[in-house]
This record gives C-alpha cells, sequence and structure tokens, in this order.
C-alpha cells in the first residue's frame, strides 16, 4: 500500500513514525491467534493530530487501525488489509477530576489502573475491572465495551460512559454525550461509540461516571459436588436482590488445571464458587455476605469460607488468580488460546452451558476450562490446542461452532465483554443475522470510503482460521 | 540466522498468550513507548526471529539488548514466561550470527584476558584463608576500598572469610548472548574458586553461583543480619531493591530488617519490594544504551526523593552507581535530590 510516511511524519514528528520491519511485525498481531502487518505505526499526541491523520487517511483511502495496548483477544486491533496502525498510548492525560460531578475526563491512551490510582485520593473510582486493568487503556475500554469480574454490581463500561470526543471517518471531532448522569431524547451517539471496535469512530477523550471506593469488603469461597447446584445458587442470588459485587465460577477441569500444575490443593469438586460482597457500611456488608452463603447452603455448597482479612482475601482468592497460568502450563505442547472466549448466557444457563461445553470438547479431541464472571452470566472458556496441527485447529474451529449454536440456543449472546472483531465474528453475524444489514447501513453513513478498522464485525470474513494468517507455525 | 537457543525455547514462547501484562512497569516501554520496547515486543521479536518470519539486523538486535533484564516482566506475567530466558536465548543466537556491540565485546574480552568485566588487573582483594568462604565479584574487586570495608565489618561481626584468586562467575557472557564463551570460562571459574558454598557480594552473583554453577551460595547481609546488633543512626531512609534480590532471591525483608536493626526509619518508595522499579543498570545497557539507562535510573531516583527521605540506601553497587549519577543529574537540572549510599556504608557508620 502506497502510504505517505513524510507526510505523517509532518503531522506527529519523525520520532511518532515507523515503518521498521520489526515494529510493523510487532504490531502485527494482538492477544488473538491472528496476525497481519500494517504499513506504518503512528502515535498521535493530540485530538488534532488525530484528525490530521484520518483526514488524509480518508483522501487516499488507507486503512486506520486504532489501538490501546493491543490485548485484545479476537483480532481487534489486527489490520486485516495493512495501512495504518494507531497506537493511541501517548495521549494518557487525566485532565480533569470532578469529584463533586462524581465525573472525570480522560485521554483515550489513559490506563484503567493509572486512572483508578489517581482518583483514590478522592474516594472515587471508575467502576469497570476487567483483569486487564493494570493495562488496557479506556480507549480500548470503550471500544469493546469491557467490564470484568465486579460487572456484576457495577454494569460494563458503557454503563460508565458520559460523553467522548470522537475522531470521525472526515476527519471532523465530535462532542458526543454530556456531564449529566440523565440525558433525555436523541440518538445519544455516544453509547453507538461504546463496543463499536474503532469501527466509526477513533475515540480521543471520554468522560467517565464514578462511583464511591466501598470502604467494606468481605470475600468468600464455597464448593459444589455438583455444577447444576453452582448455577442454581447464582441464579437463586440474582433473584434475592442481593448485590455481590463479585461471584466467580471455576469448573472441573480449571480446579485440576490449578491443581495439576500449581499442585494448590484445591478440593475434587465438580465447581467452586467465589463471592466478595462490598459497600460503604460494614453491617450492610455482613448483611449481604450472610444472605448469600444462605443461598450457597440451601443449594447444598459446603466448605464455606468468608473473610475480611486483607491477607485471608489473597489467599482464598489465590486459586482463581492462578488459573490463568496453570491453563497455560496444563499440559507442555498446549498453548492457550482465546477462541469462544467469553460468551454471556441466562444465568439459569449457566450450569447447562459448562456441562455442554464439556460435551462438545470432548466429542471433539480438545481441552476446554469454563470459568467466569458467573454473576452477569458471563463464562469464559479457553482452548488447549497443539498450535503447530491443523487438525487441533479444525477440531476448535467445530467445537467453537457447535458452542456458539448452543448459546444462542439458550438465549445467550457470542461475546459478553471481550468483543467480536475476526473470532468471533462468523457465531455474531449467525446471532445478529436480522441487524447486519442495519449495522452496514450505519458503518457506510459513518465511514462512506470503509477506512476504520474495515472487515471487522459485521464486515469480518466468515471463516476466523483463514481471515489472517494465525501468528503460531501450523506444520502439519 | 540459525537459532539453537531460541528453538529450545519455542514452547516457553507460545506460553506466552501476549496479553501485554508484562507493560505495567517495564522500564524500557516506559520510557521508549513503543510495543517494541516491552517485554511482549521482545518475545514476539524472539519468535519472529527463531520462525525466519523477522530478519536478523543489527535494529532487531539492538532492541533485543535494550532490555535491563530486570525481571519486573515475569513478576507479571499472569502466565510465568520467564522471559529473560527467551531474551537471553535471542541475545545467544544473535551473537551468534555476528549481532553483538563493541562495548559487550570488549567486557567479555576483558574477562576472557583477566578474568574481571573491567579487565582491571591490579588492586584487588588480596586472597586469605578463613572459615567461610567468599566471592568478591567483579564489582568489589574493582573498588577495594569498599570492599575492604566490607570484609571488617564480616570480621566484627565474627564472620572469618576464605577470600579466593577468583575470576568473573561469567554471568555477563550468559546475559550477552556469549554463551559459548561461557562453557569455557565455567572450567576456568572452577579450578579458581572451587567451593561448594559461598557467602556472596553481589546480588548478581548471588543468583548466578547458584544458577550457573550449582554453588549453594548466600548473600552477606544474610550472615550479617544473624550477629548484628542494634544501632541508633536515627537517620530517615529509603531502600531500593535490586533485581536480583528481591525478585532473583526474593530477599525482600532482610535489608529492610538491616534497616531498622541499624536504627533507621524506612520509608518505602511507590514501586518497591518485588514490585521494585528498575535502576536501569542492568542488562548490559548501562554499556550499549546509555541514554536509555540515564532515563530509566532518573524516574527510580524521583521516586526516591518523593519519599523525603535523607538516605536512598541500596545493596547492589551497580545500582549504587548509576542511581548515584541519577541522584546528581537531578541536582544539576535543579530538581530536589537525594544522597546515595550502599548498605555497607550505613553498616560501617553503625558499628563504628
Amino acid at each position: 500500500m502506497d502510504v505517505d510516511i513524510e507526510r505523517l511524519r509532518s503531522i506527529v514528528g519523525d520520532e511518532n513514525v515507523s515503518d521498521r520491519a520489526f515494529d510493523l511485525y510487532v504490531y502485527s498481531s494482538d492477544a488473538s491467534v491472528h496476525q497481519a502487518k500494517p504499513d506504518v505505526v503512528v502515535r498521535p499526541g493530540t485530538t488534532e493530530e488525530v484528525q490530521d491523520i484520518v483526514r488524509y487517511a480518508n483522501e487516499k483511502k488507507i486503512p486506520i487501525v486504532p489501538r490501546g495496548a493491543g490485548s485484545g483477544m479476537s483480532g481487534h486491533t489486527v489490520p486485516i488489509d495493512g495501512g495504518i496502525v494507531l497506537d493511541m498510548k501517548r495521549m494518557d492525560r487525566i485532565m480533569d477530576i470532578k469529584p463533586e460531578d462524581v465525573l472525570v475526563r480522560v485521554e483515550a491512551g489513559v490506563v484503567n489502573d493509572d486512572l483508578n490510582k489517581a482518583l483514590k485520593p478522592f474516594g472515587v473510582f471508575f467502576p469497570p475491572t476487567p483483569s486487564s486493568g493494570n493495562i488496557c487503556t479506556i480507549g480500548g475500554m470503550i471500544g469493546t465495551n469491557a467490564s470484568g469480574n465486579r460487572a456484576v454490581k457495577y454494569g460494563a463500561t458503557r454503563d460508565s460512559i458520559m460523553g467522548m470526543k470522537v475522531v470521525m471517518a472526515n476527519g471532523e471531532a465530535l462532542d458526543l454525550g454530556s456531564n449529566t448522569i440523565v440525558e433525555s431524547a436523541g440518538y445519544q451517539l455516544h453509547r453507538l461509540i461504546v463496543g463499536s471496535e474503532g469501527t466509526l469512530g477513533i475515540v480521543t477523550e471520554a468522560t467517565l461516571r464514578l462511583a464511591p471506593l466501598p470502604k467494606f469488603r468481605m470475600i468468600g469461597v464455597v464448593n459444589f459436588d455438583r455444577l447444576e447446584d453452582a448455577g442454581n445458587a447464582i441464579s437463586a442470588i440474582a433473584a434475592s436482590g442481593v448485590k455481590p459485587s463479585m461471584l466467580e465460577l471455576m469448573d472441573h477441569v480449571a480446579i485440576k488445571a490449578v491443581n495439576t500444575a500449581l499442585d494448590m490443593g484445591l478440593p475434587d469438586v465438580e465447581a467452586i464458587v467465589m463471592f466478595e460482597c462490598n459497600g460503604m457500611a460494614k453491617d450492610e456488608v455482613d448483611r449481604d455476605m450472610e444472605r448469600v452463603q444462605e443461598i450457597f447452603k440451601e443449594h447444598n455448597g459446603s466448605g464455606i469460607e468468608v473473610s475480611d482479612d486483607p491477607k485471608e482475601m489473597a489467599r482464598i482468592y489465590a486459586g482463581r488468580k492462578k488459573l490463568f497460568p496453570s491453563l497455560s502450563r496444563y499440559k507442555e505442547g498446549l498453548v492457550s488460546t482465546s477462541l469462544a472466549d467469553d460468551m454471556a448466557v441466562p444465568i439459569s444457563q449457566i450450569a447447562a452451558t459448562i456441562q455442554k461445553i464439556h460435551e462438545i470438547a470432548e466429542n471433539n479431541g480438545i481441552i476446554m476450562s469454563a470459568y467466569g464472571h458467573a454473576g452477569s452470566g458471563l463464562i469464559h472458556t479457553k482452548i488447549l490446542i497443539d498450535p503447530s496441527q491443523q487438525s487441533q485447529w479444525d477440531a476448535s474451529a467445530k467445537a467453537v461452532d457447535e458452542v456458539y449454536k448452543f448459546i444462542r440456543e439458550v438465549g445467550g449472546t457470542t461475546s459478553g465483554e471481550h468483543g467480536i472483531a475476526l473470532s468471533k465474528a462468523p457465531a455474531w453475524k449467525e446471532e445478529k443475522a436480522d441487524q447486519l444489514e442495519t449495522m452496514r447501513a450505519i458503518k457506510k453513513a459513518l465511514d462512506p470510503n470503509n477506512i476504520l478498522n474495515p472487515h471487522k464485525l459485521q464486515d469480518a470474513p466468515d471463516d476466523w482460521v483463514t481471515a489472517t494468517d494465525l501468528r503460531y507455525k501450523v506444520r502439519g | 540466522m540459525e537459532a539453537k537457543n531460541l528453538e529450545k525455547l519455542e514452547n516457553e514462547m507460545y506460553v506466552c498468550i501476549r496479553c501485554a501484562y508484562c507493560f505495567e512497569e517495564c522500564p524500557v516501554i516506559r520510557e521508549r513507548g513503543w510495543d517494541t520496547d516491552g517485554a511482549r515486543g521482545k518475545v514476539m521479536l524472539s519468535y519472529g526471529l527463531m520462525t525466519g518470519d523477522l530478519e536478523a539486523t543489527q535494529e532487531v538486535a539492538d532492541r533485543l539488548f535494550q532490555c535491563t533484564t530486570c525481571g519486573d516482566c515475569m513478576e507479571r506475567c499472569p502466565s510465568n514466561v520467564t522471559v529473560v530466558d527467551i531474551i537471553a536465548a535471542a541475545r545467544a543466537d544473535l551473537v551468534k550470527a555476528g549481532f553483538s556491540s563493541e562495548t559487550h565485546e570488549r567486557v567479555i574480552q576483558n574477562v576472557k584476558d583477566t578474568g574481571n568485566i573491567y579487565g582491571d588487573t591490579e588492586g584487588g582483594i588480596e586472597g586469605k584463608e578463613g572459615d567461610t568462604p567468599l566471592f568478591v565479584g567483579c564489582q568489589y574487586q574493582s573498588r577495594p576500598n569498599k570492599t575492604k570495608k566490607f570484609i571488617k565489618i564480616l570480621e566484627k561481626l565474627g564472620i572469618d572469610a576464605t577470600i579466593s584468586d577468583e575470576v568473573c562467575c561469567g554471568f555477563p557472557m550468559e546475559i550477552l548472548g556469549f554463551v559459548d564463551d561461557f562453557d569455557e570460562h565455567k572450567e576456568r571459574f572452577k579450578a579458581a574458586f572451587p567451593h561448594g558454598e559461598a557467602i556472596t557480594m553481589c546480588p548478581t552473583c548471588t543468583v548466578f553461583l547458584r544458577e550457573g554453577h550449582d554453588i549453594e551460595a548466600r548473600h552477606l547481609l544474610q550472615a550479617i543480619l544473624e550477629v548484628l546488633p542494634q544501632g541508633d543512626l536515627g537517620m530517615k531512609v529509603t531502600y531500593h531493591d535490586p533485581c536480583d534480590f528481591s525478585r532473583g532471591l526474593k530477599i525482600i525483608d532482610e535489608p529492610r530488617e538491616i534497616i531498622k536493626r541499624l536504627g533507621c526509619e524506612l520509608i518505602e518508595m511507590e514501586s518497591n519490594k518485588d514490585g521494585s522499579a528498575c535502576c536501569g543498570g542492568g542488562g548490559g545497557i548501562l554499556m550499549s544504551d546509555q541514554e536509555l539507562s540515564d532515563d530509566i535510573s532518573l524516574y527510580r531516583i524521583r521516586q526516591a526523593v518523593a519519599t523525603g527521605a535523607e538516605v536512598l540506601v541500596t545493596t547492589c553497587s551497580t545500582c549504587e552507581t548509576v542511581l548515584k549519577k541519577a541522584a546528581k543529574t537531578v541536582a544539576e537540572l535543579g530538581e530536589d535530590t537525594i544522597t546515595v549510599r550502599n548498605i555497607e556504608d550505613l553498616i560501617w557508620k553503625a558499628l563504628k
């Protein structure tokens, strides 16, 4: 692709443009299985620079892909058509903290945890808590409508976005939303931008709604001999009116992974649930914890442990925390891939979905674990495969299809928090079949030259395995 | 390029799921900003070199040498990827293919010629017989006054050290990519230091005596702590954890205990213990990329100044050197600064 590197340098400075082979190689992938090289990487420092870059790209019809930490698991920042990757991390100013209005204005490259560190002295925080909060940027969270293990109480990113500045495909910068808690009619375009994965505009600033930092917190853990009981207990909690701040489930494959890799001695049961309640008053937290425990006991939960001691809370949560490395090291030669990794189902369907996932994995000769933010109906899986074998990719593709078919049958959705991009697009397009043309019309209206993160979401290829090169060497 | 060393770590590179959690405190991506600069970027470059998707060039080699090997990435990695091993393997393959820096080559030649990274042939520590083998290490061999002070401290505390006519532990060969040279050097080391256990002065030597030579090595601060009497220095100090201490050896509490035993008030920096920010002196960048090393050390010294302490104490002579320079630089820039001392200075002062 013919990209005028000098023109880009004149906009952002020499030091913020690279077409060096090794930079293009690194920016060709993220945390997904996909790989495709950009022609150039550009690091803007201001909204005006983003506008100039977008105007140039639009004039020359060059694809432009915004990128934060590049931690997406479905290929959001993989430039499937080449072009410009826009690394937004230089735009990391926290511009205006307004505790009196319970809001903050930030640039898109601010890291979630850095923001919360800055907010802490004011007694407030930005509620979405993705596991990647230590590195993920606000822009990336908006792009994917990220949430995390406390979504059960606080909702997802969209629930905490009040407004934003967005550079549209023609280079115009729009101020969307408002600084008010309520806003009445109109299209409320900022809500449309959330979750649009950089396909409709490039977010450069955002106004975020904050919440008071809870003063008290307790964590607990409970074991279930039957997965179905765990699922029923979680449903009962959801219907009880109690709002735990976390309800995390680990299935028996996840438990085995932790015990095998790290010898943690977790009980040999079908499911473990970790739960947390928080609040501004201790008696309120105590009351919620008691009620949650009662419900677990009513559903045959056993071995309950609870604590508000920081060290004990860390010990209780250690099993969940160690799950990630355990899955990565489950067995020599198997890698942990993010495929079908964050579906959400109605809460009553959690147990049935996890059972179905195990059945599908076994039928296809692969290993799948299931865990996740059960309180919001979100199930994470990891598929463990030998990536050098084409047969393993074929089996994974078949398993992914079957899992998503089941998810649709029970009224679930393809992605609860990580987004769609490439890997999940085929399933998502089936789920949203009746809306695709409307979505394409919106895309066409806002980005007539199709320069903004093209060929993602509704326009992504129908086969995720061949959508791009895989980032692994497939040998046979 | 042949990638024999990287090929041994192919599975380890697959274990990296490219989540980027290693970005959090990586000193190089913090100072330079490109994804290529972070640990994930370096693992990707290594993978590209192994598969042949990325051509080996001096520029790629330079990026892989722009790492302090502080290991913060490995503390953050949710998959426990041994990033430093991967970077060391990439360096080994690149050096074999002819991509190394002149300054690194000079260091390795010094070790071959003199047994010391600085090429020092005079002024080292004289050998003596005692009860406990002491491995002095290049840094302290080349700072004899400082080292003699340390040895006197040991004597005062009743520890009688055996000092050998030692040579470099060989760690620079391993981390700078000269692994074939290390294979030869290992025998030379063993002949000069034929002990199965030792106390050591340098955190890095401590780690490498254990991992590279199977010697039961124990840092002398651990020995000192057992016998150090209560002092009354009354200073307000902050402590910088050297990476090989807090992350390599997991020696976190002992230096803090010593500081308190000396009668000092300890104020922690924003990042500390196994999450300590890097000083900027490790992994060879002090020799090959002075500017990057300086930038990293300035960040750390500003964290130290922000504590309001009178003295920044550390336990590694490389950290001490770069942080002293950084303290001077911030003073020259008109900013508040701080006095930097190695812990033996405080122990010496207290025992006097």
